[in-house]
């Protein structure tokens, strides 16, 4: 079995089953991104290489992930690790207006920056055309920027692969979970590299339930509202489920119904809603717009947490036991959904996640 | 001196196409016109580069119908004229080739066209002869390269006694052969050029002027009787005879000899092979009842001889003819001397070896095993290379498998790995323009695959403009992709009208191209190819668009042509340290991908090299190199 | 050993661009200015962007002969490049054959981009030296380069084609032949290269 770029190719690129985290970008001249699609220029002939390695989607051992950065027994099997689950909201009026929902994502990152924890971030900024991209900041004004997700995936990692980089500098990097898991596979590989995976000293992760495909959104965008561009993009939170559209001054708003047909095919076979790779991992709080949930996954998450709470930028609380039992069942959801997804298109077995069939069953039942 | 202009009766070593402009020079031939086409573009330069110094008009048309019309215009004038081309310039200069029959014409007219059997430079294998018999002109094949000469010069006396046009043909193995030519007198003066006005060129009435045509016919093959060109050589009563023509005849020579059969096969070798001298022929045709016909290309000389045959058999008798139409030789490709002589031998069942078995043996698997092949493929510094590699990049980043459908020239060989296997379709000259004039209609069904075409500069004058103007007028969708190297090259870097120069080294107005395509209609822009990455993007912006033709001009001089005049752009260095090789994050692109031939892959250090005997240092190479580890110094 | 057959055949050949072309005339001309009649054939045209080109030439006191040699009749193989000498040898030698070799490679598209390995010049030669019954080499790529042009690789095999003193060909005939050929400073380059093919070829075999 190939596991280079013709690997690759078979296994998730010509299946369309490719997350656009951009992993596999910026590491050599063959593949290249455009419009949120991964492209191959040429062939290359090698056996082995880090495209396939680095891959979300190639072959993932998902077991043996969790246990090399967690520990030896993988017991929490609906959202994985976790030290601590609370609510957490940022308390830095300087964030008001500027972020999405509790800001914690930003507060967090811009204080492990202030603090001299990491040197830079690697995060995703979305261009005027929604194209989302990643992004190599030090400065708050561009970790406001950054902020907010688009609910379109983009090749965030070809920022950390292509740099440019001094060669010392720390990094901490906000990403979805197959952004996070691409992460964890590149810290376990040990392909030689110029990307300063060594140096990824902290990892932000985001829920996510599914991204939408960037070209055939954006046309639909584009076609709907007359190709006049977008400001920002929301979804509200259950139960209304709408897609909101900022157009200058006025918010159009969509039924989700419409943009399903976007999502990503590599979304539906993701096991992973709450990032399980992620020192820390944040979501929204069901019913509560201004605050995020906040999964604490290891020591240096903690610490960076304790920190900030303690310098007054981060307050928390208690996640309500109702709460708390959604999230988990939510996040199981998504691992059955995403084993039936698997078994669908003829991979009973869990295809490239590698799962004992013990964890499968524990799973379904 | 140029040997071409040396005196009467000194022995100069000649190439065909060189014979053939002596032959013209030493008839007194005033006006020359072609379009390069290989293997008859030595004929043009070769006269072009004398031209001035014998007072003669030579040029390069821009394509084959206009060469045949200057030519007969000065021809309507009572001047001698010359007019060159390869097979598929006939296709092109036929449509006017077949009313100039109707009106004839006054001064010696010769058309010569180069046949390329085995298309060993075409885009098709064609008998250029079948034209002879379509439009009624008596037809000439020279056998050597005295002949050759010999009969250029005669065949405007022909030309003028029938009031006719007269064709020569011509192939690759005559035309670029050299060999022995004693020189004839050249003519001190040049004649007068004179219209009469009550002269008149219709083809009106035209039943009448066919019959007129048909006539002169017969006094064609009259003359054709006592003809020089066609001789006999062999016994009284050979065995087997051999009927040939053209290249045929020095191979069936020296097959017959290497076969020892001198003493029982003959050789007819023909040299006025339409129309048939019937006298002659029938003569010649009773010596034997067993013939072989020995022609290139197609078997023309041979099913005119058996329609004849058929007409005559009660004379005759029963005869047994082998040749193409029964495959005894092939049908398809080039003659050699080993195809006639195996053949022959064949046919008489006579015992035959080259060389010892056992070294033919050593010697076949000795190549099998040790002989790697050798592809053609772009020059090293050669513009075209860049453009493919910026249209395959361009492409595949659009996404929408776009269509690149292709012309003729040095940029043709975009079809195969040089060109990244970009180029789609190729035929005939501006055929790229023409197709895309089809293709970019077909949104309109629902195709949704972006339509390019690619045409060289001189391909452009030829044939492209009335396609561009097609497309503006019917609104076609495409993008063309104009590279402009400033010359002819595949055919030997002739000028045009985009390069400043004449065939005679004389200036000229340069026709801008960019003017041109607007003009047209088109919106135009242009782009350097050296320029990769601003290459790629403006080709995949354009390619957004689809309103309608755009013109994208690609300039930079053939690799080719600067070389000859200039030193090398850049110094290039490989830094040893920071190539990667093939390691993953490069896998030898620059060699393995890009392939110019100035970068060579040392597997024994696992490094790319410069190959200084081979680079031209164009520079293009540092730019894709993904460790940076390509160095350019301006030299 | 003085060439007696008739007609004498020489193959020139290499890889397009190489200037094979030039240096058949060249010799061509040399040879009928010494009272021979010559053929010559040669494939050019698309060949010449980097595929496998030759120049036939029949050497006469007779008449002209058919410009392609027939299979395994070459006198007298000389190569430009070492695969396509071998390649040459392989359609058009024999026993008797002699060689002479220009040993710079130029590798075919498919060698040099790793597809397929280029053979070890020390085979090629040997296996050069099974099929020929004299064989001789020089560097002549390499001289030209420390003349300041590769081009000049073509003369300078011409050069080494005199040592061998088959053909009636020497200095003098060159220089006389090229005086009509080249501009006079294009003159004195060429026959400094002719000289250093001259003394540059080694026998081999």
């Amino acid at each position: 079995m190939n596991e280079g770029q013709k690997g690759l190719e078979e296994k998730v690129l010509s299946k369309d089953m490719c997350a656009a985290c951009g992993a596999c970008l910026g590491l050599c001249p063959y593949l290249k991104s455009r419009q949120g699609k991964v492209i191959k220029l040429d062939d290359c002939d090698l056996t082995t290489g880090r495209c396939y390695a680095y891959c979300p989607r190639s072959q993932v051992d998902w077991e043996g992930l969790q246990t090399k950065l967690f520990g030896p027994v993988y017991e929490a099997i609906e959202m994985g690790t976790s030290r601590k689950i609370v609510m957490a909201r940022a308390t830095d009026p300087v964030w008001k207006g500027k972020v999405q929902t509790g800001g914690v994502v930003s507060a967090l990152i811009d204080f492990a920056l202030r603090k001299g924890m990491i040197q830079k971030a690697v995060l995703t900024q979305r261009e005027e055309d929604l194209l989302p991209y990643g992004k190599i900041v030090s400065q708050r004004e561009d970790v406001f920027s950054c902020s907010g997700s688009s609910y379109i995936s983009g090749p965030t990692l070809e920022a950390l692969n292509q740099g440019p980089w001094k060669g010392e500098e720390r990094i901490g990097v906000v990403g979805l979970p197959c952004q996070i898991l691409a992460l964890a596979k590149m810290k376990g590989s040990n392909l030689p590299t110029q990307t300063p995976i060594d140096r990824v000293v902290l990892t932000l992760g985001l829920f996510c339930t599914w991204a939408l495909a960037y070209k055939p959104f954006k046309a639909f965008l584009d076609a709907r509202f007359d190709h006049r561009p977008i400001r920002k993009l929301d979804i509200t939170p259950p139960p209304e489920r709408l897609l909101k559209v900022w157009i200058g001054d006025k918010v159009e708003e969509i039924s989700l119904d419409e943009i399903r047909a976007f999502i990503r095919p590599a979304c539906q076979v993701c096991p992973d809603m709450t990032a399980e790779f992620a020192d820390l991992s944040v979501g929204t709080v069901e019913g509560m717009a201004d605050w995020n949930t906040l999964v604490v996954r290891t020591q240096r998450g903690e610490e960076l947490l304790e920190q900030a709470v303690a310098a007054g930028l981060i307050e928390t609380r208690s996640l309500t036991k109702e709460n708390l039992g959604h999230l988990r069942e939510a996040s199981l959801l998504k691992k059955q959904r995403a084993l039936t997804a698997l078994k669908e298109e003829g991979n009973p077995d869990g295809g490239y996640l590698n799962l004992s069939k013990e964890l499968r069953e524990k799973i379904q039942s | 001196m140029n040997p071409i202009l040396h005196q009467s009766g000194k022995i100069e070593l000649l190439m065909g196409n060189e014979a053939i402009a002596r032959g013209a020079l030493e008839a007194g031939v005033q006006v020359c016109a072609a379009y390069p086409g290989n293997p008859s573009s030595e004929i043009i330069t070769t006269l072009a580069a004398v031209a001035v110094e014998r007072g003669i008009h030579v040029e390069w048309s821009v394509n084959e119908k206009v060469a045949l019309e200057v030519v007969a215009g000065a021809s309507f004038a009572g001047l001698r004229g010359l007019c060159t081309m390869k097979q598929n310039g006939m296709n092109v200069a036929c449509d006017f080739l077949l009313n100039l029959n109707l009106t004839g014409c006054g001064g010696g007219l010769v058309v010569l066209v180069a046949d390329d059997p085995g298309a060993l430079s075409s885009t098709n294998e064609e008998d250029s002869r079948l034209f002879a018999k379509l439009a009624g002109l008596p037809l000439l094949e020279p056998a050597t390269i005295q002949e050759t000469k010999e009969m250029t010069r005669w065949a405007f006396e022909l030309s003028e006694k029938l009031s006719l046009p007269v064709l020569i043909r011509s192939a690759t193995r005559i035309s670029h052969a050299r060999s022995n030519v004693r020189l004839g007198e050249l003519p001190q003066e040049n004649r007068k050029p004179f219209w009469e006005i009550s002269q008149t060129r219709v083809t009106f009435p035209v039943v009448k002027n066919h019959q007129r045509l048909s006539d002169k016919q017969f006094q064609a093959a009259e003359n054709f009787e006592t003809s020089p060109f066609n001789l006999y050589r062999g016994p009284e009563k050979p065995e087997f005879l051999i009927i040939t023509c053209g290249s045929g005849w020095l191979y069936a020579l020296e097959a017959v000899v290497s076969l020892d059969l001198a003493h029982r096969v003959g050789i007819l070798k023909m040299g006025t092979t339409w129309p048939l001298p019937a006298a002659w022929l029938l003569d010649h045709l009773s010596k034997a009842e067993q013939i072989l016909f020995v022609e290139e290309v197609d078997p023309f000389l041979e099913n005119n001889i058996k329609a004849f045959f058929a007409q005559h058999c009660a004379t005759l008798g029963i005869k047994r003819f082998f040749g193409k139409a029964d495959r005894s030789l092939p049908e398809t490709g080039e003659l050699n001397p080993d195809i006639v002589t195996k053949t022959i031998q064949r046919l008489l069942n006579v015992p035959y070896q080259t060389r010892p078995t056992e070294y033919a043996d050593r010697a076949r698997e000795t190549v099998e095993q040790w002989v790697p092949g050798r592809d053609i493929g772009f020059c090293a510094g050669c513009p075209h290379r860049a453009t493919y590699w910026a249209i395959k990049n361009a492409l595949a980043l659009d996404g929408r498998k776009g269509i690149l459908l292709g012309d003729i020239g040095c940029y043709s060989l975009g079809m195969g790995a040089s060109g990244f296997f970009q180029m789609k379709t190729l035929h005939a000259m501006g055929s790229g323009a023409g197709l895309a004039c089809g293709v970019g209609q077909l949104g309109r069904f629902g195709l949704d695959q972006p339509v390019l075409t690619v045409c060289g500069d001189s391909t452009f004058y030829h044939a492209v403009m009335p396609a561009l103007a097609n497309a503006r007028y019917n609104g076609a969708n495409f993008l063309l992709l104009l590279l402009d190297n400033s010359g002819t090259a595949m055919t030997g870097f002739q000028p045009h009208p985009g390069t400043g120069k004449k065939a005679n080294g004389e200036p000229a107005p340069i026709l801008d191209l960019k003017s041109i395509c607007r003009a047209l209609g088109a919106e135009v822009e242009e782009a350097d190819p050296f320029q990769l990455t601003e290459t790629t993007e403006t080709i995949l912006r354009l390619l957004q668009d689809n309103n309608g033709p755009r013109v994208l001009i690609l300039r930079r001089e053939c690799a080719l042509i600067r070389g000859k005049q200039q030193k090398k752009l850049f110094q290039m260095t490989i830094d040893q340290g920071r190539c990667l090789g093939d390691q993953c994050g490069c896998n030898r692109l620059c060699t393995r991908v890009y392939k110019c031939p100035g970068l060579v892959w040392d597997p024994t250090s696992g490094k790319a090299q410069i190959d200084e005997a081979i680079c031209t240092g164009c520079g293009v190479c540092a730019e894709i190199c993904p460790a940076s580890a390509i160095g350019k110094e301006a030299s | 050993m003085k060439y007696s057959a008739d007609p004498f055949n020489i193959i020139i050949g290499g890889v397009g661009g190489q200037g094979n072309v030039l240096a058949s005339m060249i010799l061509g001309r040399m040879l009928v200015s010494q009272g021979s009649i010559v053929t010559i054939g040669e494939t050019y045209g698309a060949s010449q962007r980097g595929g496998s080109v030759m120049s036939h030439l029949r050497v006469s006191k007779v008449d002209q002969f058919s410009p392609l040699i027939p299979e395994g009749k070459a006198h007298l193989i000389a190569a430009l490049e070492p695969v396509e000498g071998l390649r040459m040898i392989g359609q058009y030698g024999n026993p008797d054959l002699v060689t002479l070799i220009n040993l710079r490679p130029i590798l075919p598209l498919d060698a040099l981009s790793g597809k397929v390995a280029y053979p070890d010049l020390s085979v090629i030669l040997s296996k050069i030296k099974d099929l020929s019954k004299e064989v001789w080499t020089l560097k002549a790529t390499e001289i030209a380069l420390e003349m300041g042009d590769p081009i000049l690789a073509n003369v300078i095999m011409l050069g080494a084609l005199a040592a061998l003193e088959i053909l009636p060909v020497n200095r003098d005939v060159f220089n006389r032949t090229v005086a009509d050929l080249f501009v006079p400073e294009r003159q004195t380059v060429n026959l400094k290269a002719f000289d250093s093919g001259q003394e540059a070829v080694r026998k081999e075999k």
